[in-house]
């Protein structure tokens, strides 16, 4: 009975031994990363946030509940007037380049980053504290300073890009490829993966993560990779240059977003008649409705229709097939779209990247995008209703049409660890620092 | 026109009208040889056209049979007939499976002709073909022209329908390549020739040349009735091929443009070469005329200038022989005519002459007659007044010597009248006004106009108030208008009318002034007139003759000339021209 139970315990423990060793984080090794979307720059600076955490970091951060925590700044109070704040900043952080990240060497980059949307921020810095002064309240800064934007860097040889995270940049190629290595010295450890090698448009299906860009639903998946999904995070939809209501609502009545989604997408979006997705905002179910050719050729029957450019990005199959589609289900309706990809169109479908789990900021970044910044103010995040009201005006004047939002698309290597967790952190980048791979 | 003109036209006329008729000639020719090989061209050109649209037709079969047969879509239409299918995932099948093939179109469709793929339009899946569902045997069609509807447009297939059984119904595979500028580009090239494809009818014509428009009413009348039609225009023949579809309905027209600039170019060249010819021929005439002038027109041109010199009197101008042809011999004749003519003249000038002599002699005879005559009986009456009545004879002396001393002086008068006419001396030319001396003559005689012992004659005078002044003798003018007036006054015994008129002449090249005396009188007869000048002559009763005589040797010595007209009974008046 001892011995039986010694060998019980003996196989438990190599079973568990196996487990855990699947399982257990391990350092070392390099990740592969292929993207093929044109989003992805591959510059530190310029990746609209989807790879610069793993290199540059903010001040503060948005974690996987939607609540800011600390990032580089330990702490931080401000005036009651929400014009003047403080941010003490986490001690014994240097930059890639060794040197010690003081609020002094932080300034600048945060003060231009800032500089860019408000005229009227000043930051000065003693010791390890940094001030942002505005002469108009800012409540939400903090969100403000989740932003990739707003990270703390500064710029080495050959423009290479140093920040304080937990890679630093080994070898860039503008547009075509990016070396990370571990930074030893990075103050929350050092991270598992030894590099991380990311390179665009070349095709390759040996990578361990690659993203299955719309457009190309039929790429090849290596037997045992597995496919990731995540929650919708982009929208795609027409922006109207000029509003011209009963045109725009005739076409938005003529377009069928169900191909879209089924054929196009491949089942794997969703039919957008809102601005934000039913995750995020909650009320988006209430934009719903069926496309309607009749009550369009109504519409358009007593107008003089104009020949309408739709611009589409270029290299986007995706976004061309779309614009294909809208323009076919529009001259059902007797309305003539002629895709293009030459800038002036006006009509514009854009990919709008949602950038936030912050409805009321997401819904804020949009407005300002479309020169409405003034709708803004009456937002309030704990009042779902502004948000929707604002949002329904928005549709309304039928200035931005959505089509479908998308979720991102990866293939993962079965070595890749760690990846649910560390996307989790943040559903709108990629977050790689994180994972660690099989050797 | 001269002989020389003559010649150089008659020549220049044969050779350019000889020249153009070569060139209409060549022309005609070249034309008509251009045309036929244009029309082989076309005829080539559509043979070709036609061979390849058969070779790529039965290549598009091929290739849509291959993509019936292929697992993809035998998978498919597997799926297809079990239901078991999402076909969202086959949405770009048909796009890598044109690429395979190299075709521009391909659709995949559902039993209801619900694309499922498309590769020329990937948006339109969802959408139904419904000319796919028509009850044709797809495989006994063969190839045919279809009008595809595009995202940038219509566009123009060579299409091929193939069937696949999917369960109960059909899975309907349309592939094609596009009929286009490639297609035709594709063609071997033909020199001066250019095709197109026309499928938009109605779309305006891209210029307003003569060229468009000859395509613009190739096209409307190929619309109304498809045919092969071939129309001509002035730079390019445009033969126009209809294409028509499985349903026989017009879907585009092939346009063969054969440009005629080559036949432009050799006809402007053939054009040149007249001009050139023409123009030669225009020097040779010119040249030949100088030549013929040289040989036949100068000793003509010589002779018209003795005839001109004998004109002007010179009498001693000979023509120069200097062959024996007829100009040769014509001037012959002219030197004896001319010998002939001296001969008369001096014959004439020798009778008038005597004759002039013999009325001089008359007439002074008829003047010194009557002198005579009372000298005589008064030299009688003296020697009978001597014998009979001594004591009377004094008186009867003194009376008769006193007449004897009365026709003496008239004797003397009649030979010093001669004597002024022999004697007329040369004009002394001063800048004269002639208004005023018209004047002035004219009040010499108004005594005499208005005399109580005669009818009663009145003057008129029309002076032009624009008379330049004449170079002219002032004595001698003024005596040969006294003697005009005076005659004028003679001639009307019974009263009348004098008209005294100037006037300045401006339709001559050289300006000239008119004086015209005119009289109411009887009027002179035409024999009168004629011989009213010559010396001596008169109708008067008690004239010398000399009076017009010396108005007209006055008005010579001016460089002028008189004429009178006139008619019995209206009549008469005298004309004057001087030169201002």
């Amino acid at each position: 009975m001892r011995l039986r139970a010694w060998a019980w315990l003996a196989l438990s423990s190599i079973w568990l031994t196996a487990l855990t060793g699947t399982t257990r984080p391990r350092y070392g090794g390099a990740l592969t990363v292929e993207l093929s979307s044109a989003s992805f720059m591959l510059d530190p600076v310029n990746t609209h946030g989807r790879l610069s955490p793993a290199i540059a970091e903010t001040l503060v951060r948005v974690n996987a509940r939607g609540a800011i925590e600390p990032r580089l700044a330990l702490a931080w109070q401000h005036e009651p007037d929400n014009k003047r704040w403080r941010f003490s900043l986490r001690p014994k952080v240097s930059f890639h380049d060794g040197e010690p990240l003081t609020a002094v060497n932080a300034a600048p980059a945060l003060l231009a980053a800032l500089k860019k949307k408000y005229g009227d921020v000043t930051v000065t810095a003693g010791g390890q504290t940094l001030v942002v002064q505005f002469e108009h309240p800012m409540p939400d800064l903090l969100a403000e300073l989740t932003h990739p934007e707003t990270a703390i860097f500064h710029k080495g040889d050959a423009n290479a890009v140093i920040g304080t995270g937990p890679f630093r940049v080994a070898a860039w190629e503008p547009g075509r490829r990016l070396a990370l290595a571990a930074f030893e010295d990075y103050w929350g450890g050092r991270p598992f993966l030894d590099s991380i090698i990311i390179s665009v448009g070349a095709g390759s299906v040996r990578a361990d993560v690659f993203d299955i860009p719309f457009g190309a639903t039929r790429r090849v998946v290596p037997e045992g990779f597995h496919i990731w999904t995540s929650a919708p995070n982009e929208l795609i939809a027409l922006l109207a240059a000029n509003p011209q209501s009963t045109l725009l609502q005739a076409l938005s009545l003529a377009i069928d977003r169900t191909p879209i989604v089924n054929v196009l997408a491949q089942r794997r979006g969703e039919a957008a008649f809102g601005i934000l997705p039913q995750w995020l905002s909650g009320y988006a179910f209430l934009f719903q409705a069926a496309p309607d050719l009749a009550r369009a050729r109504q519409l358009i029957s007593q107008l003089r229709l104009p020949s309408i450019n739709l611009t589409y990005p270029a290299n986007d199959s995706f976004a061309r097939a779309v614009a294909e589609r809208v323009a076919l289900n529009a001259r059902d309706a007797g309305i003539t779209i002629q895709p293009t990809t030459n800038p002036g169109g006006s009509l514009t479908l854009v990919r709008w990247p949602l950038d936030s789990a912050n409805a009321a900021e997401e819904l804020t970044r949009l407005l300002g995008f479309l020169g409405a910044s003034d709708r803004a103010a009456s937002l309030d995040p704990a009042k779902p209703e502004t948000l929707y009201e604002a949002e329904r005006v928005l549709l309304d004047d039928h200035r931005v049409i959505p089509l479908v939002y998308l979720p991102a698309i990866y293939g993962l290597a079965p070595r890749v660890h760690n990846w649910e967790a560390a996307q989790k952190l943040d559903p709108f980048r990629l977050n790689l620092e994180n994972l660690w791979v099989d050797q | 026109m001269s002989f020389r003109t003559k010649v150089f036209l008659s020549i220049t006329t044969t050779v350019v009208i000889s020249v153009w008729i070569v060139a209409s000639v060549v022309s005609t020719l070249v034309t008509n040889s251009f045309e036929r090989q244009d029309m082989q061209r076309t005829a080539a050109l559509i043979s070709q056209f036609r061979s390849e649209f058969d070779r790529r037709g039965a290549e598009v079969a091929r290739r849509v049979d291959a993509i019936a047969n292929s697992d993809d879509v035998q998978r498919l239409a597997v799926n297809l007939g079990a239901s078991k299918i999402d076909t969202a995932q086959f949405y770009d099948t048909a796009q890598a499976l044109a690429r395979e093939q190299s075709l521009n179109f391909l659709e995949l469709a559902g039993p209801d002709g619900s694309i499922i793929s498309s590769a020329e339009w990937p948006a339109r899946f969802g959408y139904k073909e419904s000319w796919l569902l028509q009850p044709v045997d797809w495989k006994a069609q063969g190839f045919f022209l279809q009008r595809e509807e595009l995202a940038d447009g219509p566009a123009l297939g060579l299409m091929t329908v193939r069937t696949v059984s999917a369960g109960d119904g059909l899975l309907y595979i349309a592939g094609g390549q596009r009929l286009d500028k490639a297609f035709l580009d594709s063609l071997p090239p033909a020199p001066g020739m250019n095709t197109r494809l026309v499928r938009d009818f109605d779309a305006p014509a891209p210029s307003d040349t003569p060229a468009s428009k000859l395509a613009a009413d190739l096209i409307q009348d190929v619309r109304e009735r498809p045919r092969e039609l071939s129309l001509t225009g002035s730079d390019v023949t445009l033969t126009a091929i209809p294409l028509l579809g499985r349903d026989n309905k017009l879907l585009a027209i092939l346009m063969v443009e054969n440009s005629r600039a080559e036949l432009a170019n050799l006809k402007t060249y053939i054009q040149g070469t007249a001009w050139i010819g023409g123009s030669a021929g225009v020097l040779l005439g010119l040249g030949f005329s100088l030549w013929a002038a040289s040989r036949v027109t100068r000793p003509v041109l010589a002779l018209a200038s003795n005839v001109r010199d004998v004109a002007g009197g010179n009498w001693d101008s000979r023509a120069r022989i200097d062959s024996t042809d007829e100009v040769g011999q014509l001037a012959q004749d002219f030197n004896r005519m001319t010998e002939q003519l001296v001969e008369q003249r001096d014959r004439m000038i020798q009778a008038e002459r005597v004759a002039a002599w013999r009325e001089l002699a008359r007439r002074l005879a008829h003047e010194l007659k009557n002198p005579l005559f009372p000298l005589q009986i008064t030299v009688e009456n003296l020697q009978r007044a001597r014998q009979a009545s001594p004591q009377q004879f004094d008186e009867v002396f003194r009376e008769s010597t006193s007449t004897l001393l009365a026709e003496l002086d008239n004797l003397k008068t009649i030979v010093g009248r001669f004597s002024d006419f022999a004697r007329m001396p040369a004009p002394h030319l001063e800048p004269v006004d002639l208004n005023q001396m018209v004047q002035d003559v004219a009040k010499l005689f108004d005594a005499q106009m208005e005399g109580l012992d005669r009818p009663r004659i009145a003057k008129i005078l029309q002076l032009d108030d624009n008379l330049p002044s004449v170079s002219a003798d002032p004595e001698q003018l003024r005596r040969a208008l006294r003697n005009l007036v005076l005659n004028a006054l003679d001639a009307m015994p019974k009263g009348g009318t004098l008209t005294l008129r100037t006037q300045r002449l401006d339709g001559t090249p050289d300006p000239k002034i008119a004086i015209e005396v005119s009289d109411s009188g009887e009027g002179l007869t035409p024999e009168e007139c004629a011989r009213l000048f010559t010396p001596y002559y008169t109708t008067k009763q008690h004239g010398t003759g000399l009076g017009l005589a010396i108005v007209q040797s006055v008005v010579s010595d001016h460089k002028g000339t008189i004429t009178v007209r006139s008619e019995p009974g209206k009549g008469a008046t005298f004309r004057i021209e001087l030169k201002a």
